[in-house]
C-alpha cells in the first residue's frame, strides 16, 4: 500500500485545471466512449429497441400499405416510411434522460462534477454518443426499407440529408428528454414524463395520413406539430419537392425553415434548461 | 496549504436551513471526523466543500482554493466517496478506476498502471475485469474510495464511507484510511459512528442541526463529560434496585444520573473521584449485601459525549431532520 498517497505538486494541479479545447474535446470523447460502452453493454436493451421500430416499420408498409395503397400517386410505403423513421428517432431520444436519470440515481453525475472536467463534457459526451446511436439505429431502418421495397425519389444526396435530419430532430428531443432526466431523476419517471407528450403529438400530424384527412380540429394542431415539420422535411428529401407538394400541401423550403425554426427553439430552449439543471446539480 | 478551512457555512433548501453557520478546521495531512447523527449536516457540507453545492452564506477553502471562486482547481486536487458509492454498474472495475484517473487527466498507459496498483492495494485483482454490477457492497466501497484516489488526491472526502458495510469491510477500509492518513493524505471523514470517529479521527467535530457543536480530540471529547462511569454487574438481577439506591447515596446523585439496563442487571454512575470512588462502591455495596459479579471504571465513550450534548443519542434517526440524504431528494435539493 505504498503507494496509495503520491504528494501533489500544485502547479501541476493549476495546470490541470485550465482547459484548452483539446482537454474539452478528450472530456467529451472519453464520457461519449464511456456512454457507448454502456449502451453496447446492455444487449438486451440494443436488440430491443431496434427491433421495436423494425417492427412497427413492417406493420406500417405491409399492414397499412396493403389496405392504403397508394396516396397521391405515391405508393404508401414511401409515404409512410419517413414518418415511422421520425417516429423512432423521437421515441429512441428518451433513451438520453433514461441515461442521465440513471448516472444521477447512481452517484455517476457527482462522480463527474467532482473531477476537474470541462462542464460541458457530461452533456455533450451525452449529445455524442447518443447521435451515434440515433445514426447507426436510421442506418439499420433505412436498409430494412429497402428490404420492404421502399425507394428514394429524389438523390442520394438527398437520401443522406434525409437521414442527417432525422438524427439531427432526435438530437433535438434528446435535449429535452435530458432535460426531462435532470429534473426527475429517477428512470421510470423520466419514461413516462417523455412518452405522454410525446405519443399524441407523433399522432396529430402529418405522419400516417395527409392533415386534410384529419379530424378538422386537429387540423390546426397537426400543421404546427414540430413532428410535422420534421416529418414534411424528411418526406420532401425523400420523395423530391413535387411529391411533397401533392401529398402534404406545402413546399420543401417551407418545410425545410419550419423545421429549422422548430429544431432552433427546442435545442436552445431545452439545452439551456438542461445545463442550468446540471450545474445546480 | 493541503488543508481545508470552512467558515460560517450556511445552506438553505427552501425555508429548511440545512447549515446554520458551519466552521471548521482541517490541519493538512489531518485526519478531521465529522460527526453527527442523520440529518445533521454532514452531507450537505462535504458537497459545499466538493463544489458539487453552492453555500448561501460563508466561505471555504480547500488546499488553499476556494471552492465557489475557483471550483476547477478544487476539484483538480480532492477525492471524493459519497454515500452511494458512484462508480459504473456495467464498466468492470479496472474501466472505472481507468475512466476517473483518465477524467483527471492522467495520460492512459499511467491510468492503466495506476489502476492495477490501486486494484492491487484495494484486493479487487480477482474481481478487476467483471462488471461492478457482480461486486459485493463492501467491494462496490473499496473500488468507489480506490476511484478516489486515482489521481492522488491532496484531500480526501469521504462521506459516511462504512455506512452499510459489514463488520469485516468496515475493518479493511478503516486500514486503507488509516494508512491513506499515515502517507500524508488530508481527510476529512464523516460518520454516525462514534468508534468510528473515536478509532480513525486525529480531532473530531461534532455536528447537529447544521452546527458545529463541540470540537476535539476524542480525549477531550471525552473529559467534557466530567469524571469516569463506574459500571458495575449485579450477580443477582433483583438487587438492581439497591445497587442504584446505595450509589445514588453514596455519590449523592440523583437517580436519573444512573443508567440501568436491567435486563443485564448492569448499572452506570458517573464519579469523579476514579479509584477512590471504586473503592467506597464496594465498601457500601458490601455493607449492603448487594452482590456484584464485575465492577470497574471506565472512561466515558463518545456516545456518552454525544448524549450529554445533544440529549440524544448518535445513532438515531431524526426522521423529521432528515436532510437531503435519499437519493431522489438529494437530486431534487442539489
Amino acid at each position: 500500500m505504498a503507494t496509495i498517497a503520491a504528494p501533489l505538486d500544485v502547479t501541476t494541479a493549476t495546470e490541470r485545471a485550465a482547459l484548452p479545447l483539446t482537454r474539452v474535446a478528450r472530456d467529451i470523447g472519453l464520457v461519449a466512449g464511456r456512454n457507448l460502452r454502456k449502451t453496447i453493454r446492455n444487449t438486451g436493451l440494443i436488440v430491443f429497441s431496434t427491433l421495436q421500430p423494425l417492427m412497427q416499420l413492417v406493420l406500417f408498409v405491409e399492414v397499412f400499405g396493403a389496405v392504403i395503397g397508394t396516396k397521391a400517386g405515391v405508393p404508401y410505403k414511401d409515404f409512410v416510411v419517413p414518418a415511422v423513421l421520425v417516429q423512432t428517432m423521437t421515441f429512441s431520444s428518451m433513451g438520453s434522460g433514461v441515461g442521465i436519470a440513471n448516472d444521477l440515481q447512481t452517484g455517476m453525475i457527482d462522480r463527474f462534477r467532482s473531477l476537474p472536467i470541462a462542464r460541458s463534457a457530461f452533456l455533450v459526451g451525452r449529445t455524442m454518443s447518443d447521435s451515434l446511436r440515433l445514426g447507426i439505429q436510421a442506418l439499420l431502418l433505412v436498409a430494412m426499407s429497402f428490404v420492404l421495397g421502399f425507394s428514394f425519389h429524389n438523390g442520394f444526396a438527398a437520401a443522406v440529408a434525409m437521414v442527417v435530419v432525422i438524427v439531427l430532430f432526435g438530437l433535438a428531443l434528446a435535449t429535452f428528454s435530458a432535460w426531462v432526466g435532470l429534473t426527475v431523476g429517477d428512470p421510470e419517471t423520466v419514461q413516462a414524463a417523455v412518452f405522454v407528450p410525446l405519443l399524441p403529438l407523433v399522432f396529430t400530424s402529418s405522419a400516417f395520413a395527409p392533415i386534410s384527412s384529419l379530424p378538422g380540429w386537429m387540423q390546426p394542431i397537426a400543421r404546427v406539430s414540430p413532428i410535422t415539420a420534421a416529418i414534411d422535411f424528411a418526406r420532401g428529401l425523400a420523395l423530391g419537392d413535387r411529391t411533397l407538394q401533392r401529398v402534404s400541401d406545402i413546399h420543401l423550403s417551407t418545410a425545410a425553415w419550419h423545421f429549422g425554426l422548430w429544431w432552433a427553439a427546442i435545442v436552445v430552449v431545452f439545452t439551456t434548461l438542461a445545463v442550468r439543471r446540471y450545474r445546480k446539480g | 496549504m493541503n488543508g481545508v478551512v470552512a467558515e460560517g457555512l450556511v445552506k438553505r433548501f427552501g425555508n429548511f436551513t440545512a447549515l446554520k453557520g458551519v466552521d471548521f478546521e482541517v490541519p493538512e495531512a489531518s485526519l478531521v471526523g465529522l460527526l453527527g447523527p442523520n440529518g445533521a449536516g454532514k452531507t450537505t457540507t462535504i458537497r459545499i466543500l466538493t463544489t458539487l453545492l453552492q453555500p448561501d452564506g460563508g466561505h471555504a477553502t480547500v488546499a488553499g482554493f476556494d471552492v465557489v471562486r475557483e471550483p476547477q482547481l478544487v476539484r483538480s486536487v480532492i477525492g471524493l466517496t459519497g454515500q452511494f458509492a458512484a462508480i459504473d454498474e456495467d464498466l468492470t472495475g479496472r474501466e472505472n478506476l481507468i475512466l476517473v484517473g483518465r477524467l483527471g487527466r492522467m495520460r492512459k498507459a499511467r491510468a492503466r498502471e495506476r489502476a492495477a496498483q490501486l486494484l492491487e492495494s484495494f484486493g479487487l485483482v480477482e474481481a478487476a475485469d467483471r462488471p461492478l454490477r457482480t461486486y459485493s457492497g463492501g467491494m462496490r466501497r473499496r473500488a468507489d474510495v480506490a476511484a478516489s484516489l486515482m489521481v492522488a488526491p491532496a484531500v480526501l472526502f469521504l462521506d459516511e464511507p462504512t455506512t452499510g458495510l459489514d463488520p469485516r469491510s468496515r475493518l479493511g477500509l478503516w486500514e486503507v484510511i488509516s494508512e491513506l492518513k499515515q502517507q500524508g493524505t488530508t481527510i476529512v471523514l464523516t460518520t454516525q459512528y462514534l468508534e468510528e470517529a473515536d478509532q480513525l479521527c486525529d480531532t473530531i467535530s461534532v455536528i447537529d442541526v447544521g452546527q458545529i457543536i463541540a470540537e476535539g480530540t476524542a480525549d477531550e471529547l471525552k473529559s467534557m463529560v466530567g469524571g469516569d462511569m463506574l459500571e458495575l454487574t449485579v450477580a443477582d438481577r433483583t438487587a438492581v434496585d439497591k445497587a442504584v439506591a446505595t450509589l445514588t447515596q453514596t455519590f449523592g446523585l440523583s437517580p436519573s444520573d444512573v443508567t440501568v439496563d436491567r435486563e443485564l442487571g448492569t448499572v452506570a454512575a458517573p464519579v469523579t473521584t476514579g479509584a477512590d470512588a471504586l473503592v467506597a462502591a464496594v465498601r457500601a455495596l458490601d455493607a449492603e449485601d448487594v452482590p456484584i459479579a464485575d465492577m470497574g471504571l471506565r472512561r466515558p465513550s463518545l456516545d456518552d459525549v454525544f448524549l450529554s450534548l445533544t440529549g440524544h443519542m448518535a445513532e438515531e434517526s431524526r426522521i423529521e431532520r432528515a436532510e437531503p440524504g435519499g437519493r431522489r431528494r438529494r437530486v431534487r435539493m442539489g
